[in-house]
C-alpha cells in the first residue's frame, strides 16, 4: 500500500460519500491497511515490530487526514448551505392584517386610564332611555327651559321592545322612550343600585337632533365621571379634573373653573384647559356638586324597590363631555364625520399606537 | 343677549373696557361669544333733512332735495323717502362701512350729490327696504352723523336659562356690581297727569297671570325714534319700528320686563285674562291665524258686552290692536306669567319671542312698574312736548313674598371644600341684593324678586363662590374605600376590552356604525325587524334603531371598497342592539384573502380563515370554541353554524347569504355575530405532564353528511377520561373509499397524571373508541 498516494487520494476527495469509502477502503474491516495489519502475525518479532510501527504510523496519518479532510468538506458543505438558504431580507413578509380600535376607542381608553389611576370603577349604560332617567331623574323636569339645550331624538312608544331600569324591571311607564342626550342618567342608575361611597366613570355614545355636518354628529361619546360619599367637595372636583389635564397635557398643564348652569349640578361649573402646545383655553365640559334633587330622585327610586335612602346626607360631583373635540384638536381633523359617517379604512389605520 | 357696551356704561360707569369685560362676566358664569366693535360713521356721513321729493319722468328713482347745511340733491330708490324726514346722508368723499368710496356722479341725467342710507348700507341692522327715517330734527343739517354715533362696542353673551335676571342691560350690570362696582338703579319719572283711566282690567286665573299692570297715556306722537336709540336697538338685534314700539323694546331690553303696547282705541272696555276655548282662533301681530286650546292663556278685550281674542299672555300680541303710526293713545300692558304655561303655548305654536323667551326663564315678578315708567318716560323724552301720561294705573298683584332660605357658611365650606370666612360669605350675597337675617347660623337668607332661580341652600353655596371666584377653591383629591357592592362593577366594560384587544391582536380593525338604521336596510341584509321608531326622523335612512350589528359592518365593506380602500377587510365593533331589549354584540366581517399575496402567494380568507381567528381570539381568552351547524336567514345555508362560547349559544358564524350579496352588489364576505357578554373562562392550575403520552392514529369513515363535531362526540365520549387531546390530520375522498364516503384520520394522545399507560392499557382505550364507533354504525378504516 501506498501511504502517500492514500493521503492525496484523501486530500482530493470532494464529498463526505468520497471520502467515506476511502477510509473503507483503507481501514475498514477488509481495508488494504487493516488487511496488512492482518499479516503482521506471520512475521518474526524483529520484523513484526518495525513493520507494526510502520503501519501504525502509516493507519494514524491516514486517520488524521481524514479527520481533517472531512472537517474542510464539512465547513465547505455548511458555507454551500448558507449560501443557498440566503434570503433578500429587504423582500416585504407576509402581509398580515394590523388591527387596531377606532380613534375614539383609543381617546377613550386613554381617559379612562387616567381615572382608574384615580380608583374608578368604568361602568356603562343603556342608549335608549326613559324619559325619567334622561331628563327628570337629572332635575330636568318637563317644563325646564334647560331641556332646549338637548335637541332630543324622541322614539315612538315601542311595543315589543323593554327599556329595563337598574335591576332589569320594565321602566317603560316612567315617561317617553328616547335615545339619551347625555352620560347623565347613568348617574341616576348607578346610585339607585349601588351605595357610597364610590368612584365611577361612564364612557358611552349619547345623541342629539341635529344635522350632521363638518363640526357636528348627531351621534357622539361622552364621559361621565360621579363621586359619591359622605364628604366630597368641590374642591375634590377641582382635584380630579386638574389630574384629568395633567394626564392629557402634562405636568405643566393648568385647570380653569367658572360658574355655570346644568341642572343636575349644584353650583355648577365648566371646565377648560390650558394647551401649553397652542396656546390656548380647550372648553371641555360641565361638572359641579350633585344637585339634591338628583340625590332625592335616587333615594324616592331605591324606596320604591325596597332599598334604604343611602343618598341622605351624601355629597358628591359629577362632570361630563363630549370627548371627539379632543381627538379632533390633537390631530387636526377637520371634519368629525370621517369618525361614523365613513369608517374609511385610510382614515382608521392611520392611528396606532 | 347682545349687551350694547355704552348702554351698561350707564348703569355701570366703573365698567371695565370690553376686552376686560370678558373675563369678569366669565367669572361670573356668563360665557362671552363675541365683541364686536361699532365703529363711528365715516366723518363724511351727516345728518340731512328731507326738504322736497321729486319724480324723475320715466324713471324708477327719485330726486331728493335735502338740507344738509346747504341744499344738496341725490337720486335714491327709496319707497319711503319723503319730505319732512331725516336721513343719513353719505356725502362725496365719504367712505361707507363697506368701504366704498363715494363721489358726486349722474344718474338719469341728474347731478347726484352723495347718497341717502338704508339701516344695512350704515351698517347698523340688516334692513335694506328703505332709508333709515330718524326725526326731523335729530341734529342740526349737515352736523356728522358720528356725534350721535360715537364708537361703541357690542357684547354678545350667552346666558343660561336660569338667569333671566341677566337678560337685560340693567340685570347684566346689576350682577357685575356684586363684584365691587358702583350700581346706578334705574328711576324712571314721567311727569303725570291725573286723568281716569279709560280701561278695567279682569284675571279670571291668577295662577297663569299673578301680575297684571295696565297704565295709560295719550296725546301721543308717533313717528320715528332718535338716533342714538335706532342705533341700539339694532345693535341689540331689533329693528326699530316707530317711537312707541321702539319705547317698549327699550324698556324690556333695558330692564327686562316684557312690555306690550296696544293702541288704546281697540280694547274696549278692557282686558280680561283668561284660558283659551278649544279651537279659539287668533291673528297674530306675524299675520298668522293660530288656534288655542284650554291649555293656552289669552290675552282678550271685553267690548260692549263680548269677549274676543286679542293676543297669546307672554308670547305675543294680536295684529288688532297694534300700535299704528297714527296712534296716539296707549294701554300698557306690563304682567307676569306663569312660566311653564307660556312655555308650553310658545312650544306649541313655534313661537320663540323676545317675550316668551323671558317669560319662560323667569321674568322678575316686581319689575312690571318700573318698566311701565320707563316706557312713559322714554315716550315723553323722545317725543317732547304733549304726551300725558296718567297718574295711576292697574296693578293686580297675586305674586307671594319671597320665602327666606335657611344658609350656613359651614354647609357651604364643606360643600366646597374651602375656609371661607362668614363674614366673606354673608357679604357675597348682599352684595347681589340679598337680604340676611340672624345673628349666627342657620342664617335666614331672602333673594332679590329678580332672582326666580334660588330655591336651595345649594344655590346660595354657588353665589357665594361666584362671588369670591372659583379660583379661590383648593385643589385636593379624595381617597376612601368604596362601599363593598361597588366591587367588580367594572368587569362587563373590562370584558369588553380584553375581547377588543384580542380581535386588535388578531389584526382586526374597529369601526363605530350609528345606531340608527332604517327597515329598508335591515330588509336588504335579512336582519330582525326594527322594534324601535324615532318619532322624529331626522332623514329616511335614519328611523330605526339597529337590530343587529353586521349590516354595518357590510356597509362598512361595500363604502371601502367604492372608495377604492385596500384590504384585507377584517372589521369589528362592538355595540349595541335595539331587538326585545338592548343588548350589546360583537360582529366581525371578514371579505378576500386574511393575508393578501403579494410576491408570493397570502394566506387564503375564507370561512376556515375567519373560524380559525375566531378560535384563536376565544383561546386567547382561554375559552373553549365549537361550532355547531344552523341555519340563519342572513347566511349561506350550507356555511352557517352557531357559536358555542364555554358551551353556551352565543350567535353565529357563516358566509354571508350569496343572494343577499348579489343583490347588495357585495363580494363574498364572512361573518359573526355574537351577544355579549360571553360567558366567562375559569382557569384551573393542571400540573405540567411528567410521564410519556402514548400516541394512536385512527381514520373513521363516514357519509359525507355527517359532520366533524359528530365524530368527535362520539371518540370523546368513548376514549376514557385519560385521553389528553384529539386532533384531525386529514379528510380524505376517493378510491378505495366508496362514492359518499369520507374518511377523517385523528390523531388520538393519552397521557395518566401519575405513571407510564401500558400499552395495554390504551390498546383498550382504543378498543372502546371503535366500538362505539362501529355502534354508532361507521367504520375504521385500517
Amino acid at each position: 500500500m501506498d501511504t502517500d498516494a492514500a493521503l492525496k487520494q484523501i486530500e482530493a476527495a470532494q464529498s463526505l460519500e468520497a471520502l467515506q469509502s476511502l477510509k473503507v477502503q483503507y481501514l475498514g474491516k477488509n481495508g488494504l491497511l487493516t488487511q496488512q495489519m492482518k499479516t503482521l502475525g506471520s512475521l518474526s518479532p524483529e520484523e513484526r515490530k518495525e513493520r507494526g510501527r510502520q503501519l501504525n504510523e502509516a493507519k494514524s496519518r491516514l486517520e488524521g487526514a481524514l479527520e481533517a479532510r472531512e472537517a474542510a468538506l464539512r465547513e465547505k458543505a455548511l458555507q454551500e448551505q448558507l449560501e443557498k438558504e440566503a434570503l433578500d431580507v429587504s423582500l416585504p413578509g407576509y402581509a398580515f392584517p394590523s388591527g387596531g380600535l377606532h380613534l375614539i376607542s383609543q381617546i377613550q381608553q386613554e381617559l379612562l386610564d387616567i381615572f382608574r389611576s384615580m380608583g374608578h370603577s368604568v361602568v356603562e349604560g343603556p342608549e335608549v332611555e326613559s324619559e325619567f332617567f334622561n331628563f327628570d331623574g337629572v332635575n330636568m323636569p318637563e317644563w325646564h327651559p334647560a331641556r332646549d339645550m338637548q335637541d332630543t331624538f324622541w322614539l315612538q312608544k315601542p311595543e315589543h321592545f323593554t327599556i329595563r331600569g337598574p335591576f332589569g324591571e320594565d321602566v317603560g311607564d316612567l315617561g317617553g322612550a328616547l335615545l339619551r342626550t347625555h352620560t347623565s342618567p347613568m348617574q341616576v342608575r348607578y346610585m339607585i343600585q349601588h351605595t357610597p361611597p364610590f368612584k365611577i366613570v361612564v364612557p358611552g355614545r349619547v345623541f342629539r337632533y341635529e344635522q350632521t355636518d363638518a363640526s357636528h354628529e348627531a351621534m357622539f361619546f361622552q364621559l361621565e365621571g360621579l363621586v359619591v360619599g359622605p364628604d366630597i367637595t368641590m374642591a375634590d372636583l377641582k382635584g380630579a379634573i386638574t389630574e384629568l389635564a395633567r394626564g392629557l397635557f402634562g405636568a405643566e398643564a393648568k385647570v380653569r373653573f367658572q360658574p355655570t348652569f346644568f341642572p343636575f349640578v349644584e353650583p355648577g361649573a365648566q371646565f377648560a384647559m390650558w394647551w401649553a402646545e397652542r396656546e390656548r383655553w380647550l372648553e371641555l365640559g360641565g361638572s359641579g356638586m350633585v344637585h339634591p334633587n338628583v340625590f332625592k330622585a335616587v333615594n324616592d327610586y331605591r324606596e320604591k324597590m325596597g332599598l334604604p335612602r343611602a343618598y341622605e346626607g351624601m355629597t358628591g360631583w359629577a362632570f361630563g363631555f363630549g370627548i371627539e373635540r379632543l381627538a379632533l384638536l390633537r390631530y387636526g381633523i377637520p371634519d368629525i364625520r370621517y369618525f361614523y359617517q365613513q369608517n374609511r379604512l385610510s382614515f382608521l389605520r392611520q392611528f396606532r399606537n | 343677549m347682545r349687551i350694547v357696551y355704552s348702554w351698561l356704561k350707564e348703569f355701570l360707569p366703573e365698567a371695565p373696557a370690553p376686552e376686560r369685560l370678558e373675563e369678569l362676566l366669565a367669572g361670573l358664569g356668563h360665557e362671552t361669544e363675541t365683541i364686536d366693535r361699532l365703529p363711528a360713521p365715516d366723518a363724511g356721513i351727516v345728518f340731512a333733512r328731507v326738504l322736497a321729493v321729486e319724480p324723475i319722468p320715466g324713471a324708477e328713482v327719485r330726486k331728493l332735495v335735502l338740507d344738509a347745511g346747504r341744499e344738496v340733491q341725490v337720486v335714491s330708490g327709496a319707497p319711503n323717502a319723503r319730505a319732512g324726514m331725516g336721513v343719513a346722508l353719505a356725502l362725496p368723499g365719504a367712505v361707507l362701512p363697506g368701504g366704498l368710496e363715494l363721489s358726486a356722479r349722474k344718474i338719469q341725467g341728474l347731478e347726484s350729490y352723495g347718497m341717502a342710507l338704508s339701516a344695512k348700507e350704515l351698517a347698523v341692522g340688516e334692513y335694506a327696504g328703505g332709508l333709515m327715517e330718524f326725526p326731523e330734527d335729530a341734529l342740526p343739517p349737515g352736523t356728522p352723523l358720528a356725534e350721535a354715533w360715537p364708537e361703541d362696542w357690542v357684547v354678545e353673551v350667552e346666558i343660561t336659562p336660569n338667569r333671566a335676571d341677566v337678560l337685560s342691560v340693567y340685570g347684566t350690570a346689576r350682577d357685575l356690581a356684586a363684584l365691587g362696582m358702583t350700581l346706578v338703579h334705574p328711576d324712571p319719572r314721567p311727569r303725570t297727569t291725573p286723568i281716569p283711566l279709560p280701561f278695567q282690567v279682569w284675571i279670571d286665573d291668577p295662577k297663569g297671570c299673578d301680575r297684571f299692570t295696565l297704565s295709560y297715556a295719550r296725546n301721543l306722537r308717533n313717528g320715528p325714534s332718535p338716533l342714538a336709540v335706532q342705533r341700539r336697538l339694532y345693535a341689540a338685534g331689533m329693528r326699530p319700528i316707530s317711537r312707541i314700539v321702539d319705547a317698549s323694546n327699550y324698556a324690556m331690553l333695558e330692564l327686562g320686563n316684557p312690555i306690550h303696547a296696544y293702541d288704546a282705541r281697540f280694547i274696549g272696555e278692557g282686558i280680561r285674562v283668561r284660558r283659551a276655548r278649544k279651537g279659539e282662533r287668533l291673528v297674530t301681530l306675524d299675520g298668522v291665524e293660530r288656534e288655542f286650546d284650554g291649555r293656552d292663556l289669552l290675552i282678550t278685550v271685553e267690548h260692549g258686552g263680548h269677549n274676543t281674542p286679542e293676543g297669546i299672555a307672554g308670547v305675543m300680541g294680536g295684529s288688532h290692536g297694534e300700535v299704528r303710526e297714527d296712534t296716539a293713545e296707549v294701554a300698557l300692558e306690563v304682567a307676569h306669567f306663569d312660566p311653564v304655561s307660556v312655555r308650553g303655548t310658545a312650544k306649541r305654536q313655534g313661537l320663540k319671542t323676545e317675550a316668551s323667551y323671558r317669560f319662560e326663564r323667569g321674568v322678575d315678578p316686581d319689575g312690571q312698574v318700573r318698566a311701565a315708567l320707563r316706557f312713559m318716560e322714554l315716550v315723553q323724552q323722545w317725543q317732547g312736548e304733549g304726551a300725558e301720561v296718567a297718574e295711576g294705573r292697574i296693578d293686580l298683584n297675586h305674586t307671594r313674598p319671597r320665602e327666606p332660605i335657611a344658609f350656613r357658611p359651614s354647609y357651604a365650606n364643606r360643600l366646597i371644600g374651602a375656609g371661607f370666612a362668614e363674614a366673606e360669605q354673608l357679604e357675597a350675597l348682599e352684595r347681589l341684593g340679598f337680604r340676611v337675617e340672624g345673628r349666627a347660623e342657620p342664617y335666614r337668607v331672602t333673594a332679590p324678586t329678580h332672582r326666580m332661580d334660588m330655591e336651595i341652600e345649594e344655590d346660595l353655596v354657588e353665589e357665594v363662590a361666584r362671588i369670591i371666584g372659583y379660583d379661590k377653591i383648593p385643589v385636593t383629591l379624595p381617597s376612601f374605600f368604596p362601599a363593598p357592592d361597588n366591587l367588580g362593577v367594572d368587569e362587563p366594560f373590562e370584558a369588553k376590552q380584553r375581547l377588543k384587544r384580542a380581535l386588535v391582536g388578531l389584526g382586526f380593525q374597529e369601526v363605530v356604525n350609528y345606531s340608527w338604521t332604517s327597515p329598508e336596510e335591515l330588509s336588504l341584509y335579512r336582519a330582525p325587524a326594527p322594534t324601535v321608531a324615532f318619532a322624529n326622523p331626522q332623514a329616511s335612512d335614519r328611523t330605526h334603531l339597529r337590530t343587529a350589528v353586521y349590516p354595518g359592518l357590510l356597509h362598512n365593506l361595500k363604502t371601502n371598497l367604492a372608495q377604492g380602500e385596500e384590504g384585507p377587510f377584517l372589521l369589528f365593533e362592538i355595540g349595541n342592539v335595539f331587538n326585545e331589549s338592548e343588548t350589546t354584540r360583537l360582529g366581525m366581517l371578514l371579505s378576500g384573502e386574511t393575508v393578501p399575496g403579494l410576491w408570493q402567494p397570502g394566506l387564503a380568507g375564507g370561512f376556515y380563515a375567519l373560524k380559525g381567528l375566531l378560535e384563536s381570539a376565544a383561546a386567547h381568552l382561554g375559552a373553549t370554541l365549537r361550532v355547531e351547524k344552523e341555519g340563519f336567514a342572513h347566511l349561506h345555508p350550507g356555511v352557517s353554524g352557531a357559536v358555542y362560547w364555554n358551551g353556551r349559544k352565543v350567535g353565529s358564524i357563516g358566509q354571508l347569504h350569496p343572494a343577499i350579496a348579489a343583490q347588495a352588489e357585495l363580494p363574498t364576505a364572512y361573518l359573526v355575530e355574537l351577544e355579549l357578554p360571553l360567558p366567562a373562562s375559569q382557569t384551573r392550575f393542571k400540573d405540567v405532564a411528567k410521564y410519556p403520552a402514548s400516541l394512536r392514529d385512527l381514520a373513521v369513515v363516514v357519509p359525507e353528511g355527517v359532520p366533524y363535531g359528530e365524530v368527535e362526540r362520539i371518540l370523546r365520549a368513548s376514549a376514557g377520561e385519560h385521553l389528553e387531546s384529539l386532533q384531525i390530520f386529514d379528510v380524505y375522498r376517493g378510491s378505495p373509499l366508496e362514492p359518499g364516503q369520507k374518511s377523517m384520520a385523528f390523531h388520538l394522545s393519552f397521557r395518566h397524571e401519575g405513571r407510564t399507560l401500558t400499552d395495554a392499557e390504551t390498546d383498550g382505550y382504543m378498543q372502546n373508541v371503535i366500538g362505539a364507533i362501529e355502534e354508532a354504525g361507521y367504520a375504521i378504516r385500517r
